[in-house]
């Protein structure tokens, strides 16, 4: 298992009296009884992780701790992983929002190897956002340019139904159409690029990994994308795991099931090690 | 690196605890060492591919023996062991502890205070400390401390053993922490006058499965094969298993389906008990072949925290202890983990094999238990003689009741090591029926090679020498095995 030597997490719910460990087991104290309720993770119906609280369910109860009630989001980090760590052996249900970085269930721990290059760095909103939006131009290119030409030729047609196409005005026709083309493709794709924005900003404030230092490390075996507060330096996600890789100026996006699935910025590592690092993601993932 | 000069305080705590009429005692290691262990190396290259995960147990800097579980780790697989070729000898300031610890015990100091050397090398946790008696071998007729010169798969070596269950079982095989490079004739005759005197012969550490660690009385162990005395260890083992009582059915009785006591049929564990395999007859199962258990959903947590030999119910546990197991968990990497792992990479070169050791050492483990029949003690409650002669009749049946298995050859495995465990006179007895018998010819070379073990018993002897003589086509199968065991007992 990976992440088998993350600390144990406690977390206290004052106003209930209950605390949680979170470990190799799942334990509830509550104040007044003797001994703990403890459950092992084969006895986890499932998991909901979500922006506000972490819901375990067990066969005869639900128990829901509040993301506040963790000391540090350092703890609250280091109980998703311990959950999604033993999800992968337990197979209970997970439910999660979409994550900036893979789960920790993807991980196998293994030997990096020698050809490893490791680095550290906050996630820049302003280069993952530009990603998210590069992304979304090369779905969109295509669209803007249909919208474009179809807003052409409607101008057009406006116009000459109104007002009639003759020849000494079509030469103010055909750029005033071209213009209203161009201008709601401008329209759109600032919209779009909004969204794109927004959604990053969704994911980012649901994901308190994209506020942390988080680790990187690509070798020949796998990569790693983790936060350095629960990173153990022997966890790598498999290159089996990923589909293909798109490349910008600032980062690699790996993909999973046609979704970004890690953001590996190019700026966490030594400049000279970029090419290498390329070379490496290139010899394992195809390019698109 | 100097493992024991950088020390700082360990916290240890030993109590006893007493439950259900049994008692096990307790050892806590708070800010523990680490320097002895076990630990999970991941998928390493040695290992071949993502599918088998290597585990370590390591002392000090060394790996010592290296275990590559296939299928993901899965529990109930056995695992691939060898000697890790990366040992390269431990600090001379261990093996001091590990003698002084052995010492004291033979000193007549109590487990708690004379492993207390040991206890300060081991990793934060909690233990369960006792004595029991060991079967030097590898678990299939081997002598242990060469046994694992080259990566094998090793029965008996998974987590969970089908045969035994949720029971719990005392472990009886074990591994060495010295490669066999280190015998010396001399020294063993030595330890042959001191085994006779010892209370205790070794000091062991459960790593896997029915096999512990041999920390202390390697050539001890040799003199006890030798003058056949009992392994007496002094056994190490970490508490970290949860465990649930379960309701067991029976799906196809006609009565209504009563719960069964599983936790009766588990082992007392009294620290100073003797004897791991007159114990597993004690805790024989009462559970029917054919029973399937129905597993009822667990509402209310586990019932407590399990080693393999014994469960101890979560009210039982001191509460600080409890804590302690809760919030650990259950194998860290010690700091100098990078270190031992680097070392995994060696390869051996001088590798010494048991033949260095006396011939009749390596006779007599061959008729101690293995694994299979300390498993068959475990899958059947008795065997009578109308069962038997039920198996001989080439059924699977007695008076409408599955003996041992639907399977027939499967049935005859299990009966031959059941009785060659519990009663060799009935053993043989079988064997040279079922070997006497055409119509069982699919079990004669295993049947054969299982009695041909036997090598002091005169009427496998007459038997043999009977086969080898008549040269009759139906014992053609163990013609060779007959030849063998008659050209062996006539050159004593």
């Amino acid at each position: 298992m990976a992440f088998c030597d993350l600390k144990s997490v406690c977390a206290a719910d004052d106003e209930k009296g209950i605390s949680y460990i979170l470990g190799n087991v799942f334990a509830v104290y509550e104040i007044g009884t003797d001994a703990p309720l403890v459950y092992g993770w084969d006895m986890i119906k499932g998991v909901e992780v979500s922006s506000k609280d972490i819901v375990i369910e067990t066969f005869g109860k639900k128990y829901t701790i509040s993301n506040k009630i963790f000391s540090d989001e350092e703890d609250l980090l280091r109980a998703i992983a311990i959950i999604e760590c033993h999800q992968k052996d337990y197979h209970f249900g997970y439910a999660h929002q979409r994550r900036l970085f893979p789960l920790k269930s993807s991980y196998v721990e293994m030997s990096p190897g020698k050809e490893t290059y490791i680095g550290e760095d906050i996630l820049d909103e302003g280069d993952t956002a530009a990603a998210f939006i590069m992304l979304l131009n090369f779905k969109l290119v295509k669209i803007l340019w249909l919208i474009g030409v179809a807003v052409a030729l409607v101008t057009f047609l406006v116009l000459h139904l109104t007002i009639g196409v003759t020849r000494t005005n079509v030469l103010y026709f055909l750029p005033i159409s071209a213009a209203a083309g161009a201008i709601m493709a401008l329209v759109v794709y600032l919209i779009t690029h909004a969204v794109a924005r927004g959604r990053f900003k969704r994911i980012a404030d649901a994901d308190c990994a994209a506020r942390k230092f988080i680790t990187f490390v690509v070798s020949r075996q796998g990569f790693a994308a983790c936060e350095s507060c629960v990173y153990e330096s022997r966890d790598l996600v498999p290159w089996t795991e990923m589909e293909y890789f798109i490349e910008s100026d600032k980062m690699f996006i790996l993909y999973k099931n046609n979704m970004p699935a890690a953001y590996i910025p190019k700026r966490a590592f030594d400049k000279k090690h970029v090419g290498a690092i390329a070379d490496i993601i290139a010899l394992s993932l195809e390019q698109r | 690196m100097k493992l024991l000069a950088a020390e700082k305080k360990v916290d240890v705590r030993t109590e006893t605890v007493d439950f259900d009429g049994q008692s096990a005692l307790l050892v806590s290691v708070k800010d523990g060492s680490g320097i002895m262990g076990t630990c999970l190396a991941g998928y390493l290259g040695t290992s071949g591919s993502t599918n088998s995960r290597t585990r370590l147990f390591y002392i000090g800097n060394d790996p010592v023996i290296s275990m590559v579980c296939p299928n993901r780790g899965n529990r109930q697989s056995d695992k691939l062991v060898s000697f890790s070729p990366g040992f390269q000898g431990y600090d001379q300031k261990i093996n001091g502890a590990l003698t002084n610890s052995f010492n004291r015990l033979n000193e007549g100091e109590s487990l708690a205070s004379g492993l207390r050397d040991i206890f300060n090398l081991l990793s934060d946790g909690v233990y369960v400390v006792y004595y029991s008696d060991y079967y030097p071998t590898d678990g299939a007729g081997i002598f242990f401390w060469g046994g694992y010169n080259i990566s094998h798969e090793v029965r008996g070596t998974a987590e969970y053993n089908r045969a035994i269950g949720d029971r719990t079982f005392k472990p009886c095989f074990l591994l060495p922490t010295q490669p066999m490079d280190y015998y010396a004739a001399r020294t063993k005759m030595g330890t042959d006058d001191l085994v006779k005197k010892r209370s205790v012969q070794g000091i062991a550490y459960h790593v896997t499965g029915l096999f512990s660690a041999l920390l202390k009385g390697h050539h001890g162990a040799v003199s006890c094969v030798d003058n056949n005395l009992p392994f007496r260890c002094a056994v190490i083992e970490k508490i970290t298993e949860p465990f649930t009582d379960k309701a067991y059915t029976v799906p196809m009785a006609v009565e209504p389906p009563e719960p069964s006591e599983p936790d009766n049929t588990s082992e007392e564990i009294d620290p100073e008990a003797p004897d791991a395999a007159a114990r597993i007859e004690v805790s024989a199962p009462e559970s029917e072949p054919m029973t399937e258990p129905v597993i009822a959903p667990p509402l209310n947590g586990i019932s407590g925290f399990r080693s393999p030999s014994v469960k101890i119910p979560l009210r039982a546990f001191p509460k600080d202890m409890l804590r302690q197991i809760i919030e650990g968990r259950a194998e860290y990497k010690p700091k100098h983990f990078n270190v031992i792992a680097a070392k995994l990479q060696t390869i051996r070169r001088k590798s010494v094999n048991n033949n260095v050791l006396p011939y009749s050492v390596l006779e007599r483990v061959e008729r101690m238990p293995d694994c299979e029949m300390i498993e068959s003690a475990y899958a059947i409650d008795s065997l009578t003689d109308e069962q038997l002669n039920c198996l001989l009749a080439g059924d699977v049946e007695c008076n409408g009741n599955v003996i041992v298995s639907p399977n027939f050859y499967s049935s005859i495995v299990t009966a031959c090591s059941f009785l060659q465990f519990k009663d060799i006179k009935r053993f043989v007895d079988f064997s040279i029926a079922i070997l006497e018998n055409p119509e069982l010819s699919a079990a004669h070379e295993y049947v054969a090679r299982r009695v041909a073990g036997q090598s002091e018993n005169k009427k496998v002897f007459n038997f043999f020498e009977s086969v080898v003589e008549s040269a009759d086509p139906k014992y053609e199968k163990f013609l060779a095995t007959a030849q063998t065991f008659v050209k062996r007992w006539k050159n004593k």
